[in-house]
């Protein structure tokens, strides 16, 4: 298996993890951090820490994939948070004007053919607006429940209940059985 | 002791994998997990599986060729898979090297900080005790001023005391203080003269004992003087006597400072 090979200092492994893994890892923290070189930089530290890390990856917990894409979205939400606060509210302000039109870049052709993402972009296309906002806010830039309702304006029940409920409805258009 | 499992925690599972989760309901969640509910555990982990399969649905972007050789290089695992190291762009910004160079730079900043404040510390100490050594010299330097004094007075004195045919006169105590006694001695070959006191009573601040030579039947001042708590006390005088023409010699008590003229009681005479 490929992380054992890295866990024990494997660099040939490390490679093909990197080649594997990375472009989505990067997709991910542009999409969190909007900004290439910075997610280029968050790149390296989350495969350094991959590398540095690997005898902690449990094979039972999340797949590869899943486990590199959190860490590094992790360090991107660290990241984030440390901006000056005020100058994020105003990349935030004119995210809201294109938010209706294009909140996820989901669901395109190029992953239409391939049937897991093919069902989350599905699953995506069952969320209200307002619950895929929620949870957008939530995974790409670490808001809390407070945060997401003070950034929306929308009262706390509301912001927790459109989060439970998008999460669930993706849940079950994930599940196997559907 | 766990909180009981409830479909409450169950309802703030998702939020949590989000990383939404806040306040108490945080709180309470992580309390109720950290108990090790058989539960929620299993049902968190599918939560998060979710998310790395949304995770994984974003466009993918391939990283630059820079990038991609500088996480081998640096995780030491460049073999072959890995090209050659290539000058990094500007875009790279904060390179490893450069964060550990600057926590380097950091720890020698706190250490050269702390070995200031120490420097600072023994700077005070030696100031502390350059000021204390000051403070001893200057005492005895005083000491040795007034030993010399001493000295000089104590060599007078045996100057007058063993010079050949030296001249004694004895005073006695009257009025208040007849236990009181005085003796001058003069050099008749150099003129000096000493007077030493004793039995004598401590006069105020505003008082002294003045000491008077009888020269043609008139008196003439020959100096001032105090005396310890044993009552002794003694002035040399300073100008030149001729002990043929001294006819008697008295102390008074007079005011500070002394009077050209006796005015006030005589305690000594002889």
């Amino acid at each position: 298996m490929l992380m054992n090979r890295v866990a024990a200092r494997d660099g040939v492994a490390f490679a093909r993890l990197f080649e594997l893994h990375a472009p989505v890892a990067l997709g991910l923290l542009d999409r969190i951090l909007g900004r290439r070189g910075e997610a280029e930089e968050v790149l390296q530290e989350a495969f350094l820490q991959v590398w540095m890390q690997a005898d902690r990856y449990d094979e039972a917990r999340s797949t590869p994939r899943g486990w590199i894409l959190m860490l590094a979205r992790s360090r991107a939400l660290d990241r984030l948070r440390r901006r000056d606060s005020s100058r994020r509210r105003e990349e935030a302000a004119g995210e809201e004007a294109a938010a209706e039109a294009a909140i996820f870049p989901l669901g395109t052709e190029r992953l239409e053919h391939q049937e897991r993402q093919r069902l989350v972009s599905s699953a995506l296309g069952q969320l209200s607006p307002e619950q895929r906002r929620c949870i957008e806010l939530a995974f790409f830039e670490g808001l809390t429940h407070t945060q997401i309702a003070e950034r929306l304006e929308a009262p706390l029940g509301t912001v927790k209940s459109r989060i439970l409920l998008g999460m669930n409805k993706l849940r079950q258009a994930l599940s196997p059985s559907s | 002791m766990s909180t009981p499992h409830s479909t409450r925690f169950e309802e703030l599972l998702p939020a949590y994998a989000l990383g939404a989760l806040d306040g108490d309901d945080l709180r309470e969640l992580e309390e109720h997990l950290a108990g090790g509910c058989e539960e929620c555990r299993p049902q968190l982990a599918l939560w998060e599986g979710d998310l790395e399969e949304l995770a994984a649905t974003i466009e993918p972007v391939q990283p630059s060729e820079v990038t991609r050789t500088r996480v081998l290089r640096l995780a030491g695992a460049g073999g072959a898979a890995a090209p050659a190291p290539a000058p990094l762009p500007a875009t790279v910004r904060t390179p490893a090297w450069m964060k550990i160079a600057a926590l380097l730079l950091l720890a020698l900043a706190v250490w050269g900080l702390a070995g200031q404040a120490r420097m600072a510390r023994e700077v005070h100490a030696l100031a502390e005790e350059r000021d204390r050594l000051s403070r001893q010299v200057e005492t005895l330097s005083q000491e040795v001023g007034r030993i010399r004094s001493e000295s000089q007075r104590a060599e007078l004195a045996l100057s007058v005391l063993a010079a050949p045919g030296v001249q004694s006169v004895a005073l006695a105590g009257l009025g208040p203080t007849p236990q009181a006694a005085g003796r001058t001695y003069v050099n008749p070959r150099s003129g000096d003269a000493l007077f030493y006191a004793f039995g004598l009573p401590t006069l105020p601040e505003d008082k002294t004992y003045e000491l008077w030579f009888f020269a043609g039947g008139k008196p003439v001042a020959a100096g001032t003087f105090g005396v310890d708590p044993r009552g002794t006390g003694s002035v040399r005088v300073e100008r030149r006597i001729d002990p043929a023409q001294i006819q008697a010699w008295a102390v008074t008590i007079e005011p500070a400072g002394g009077l050209p003229q006796p005015s006030g009681a005589v305690v000594l005479k002889g």
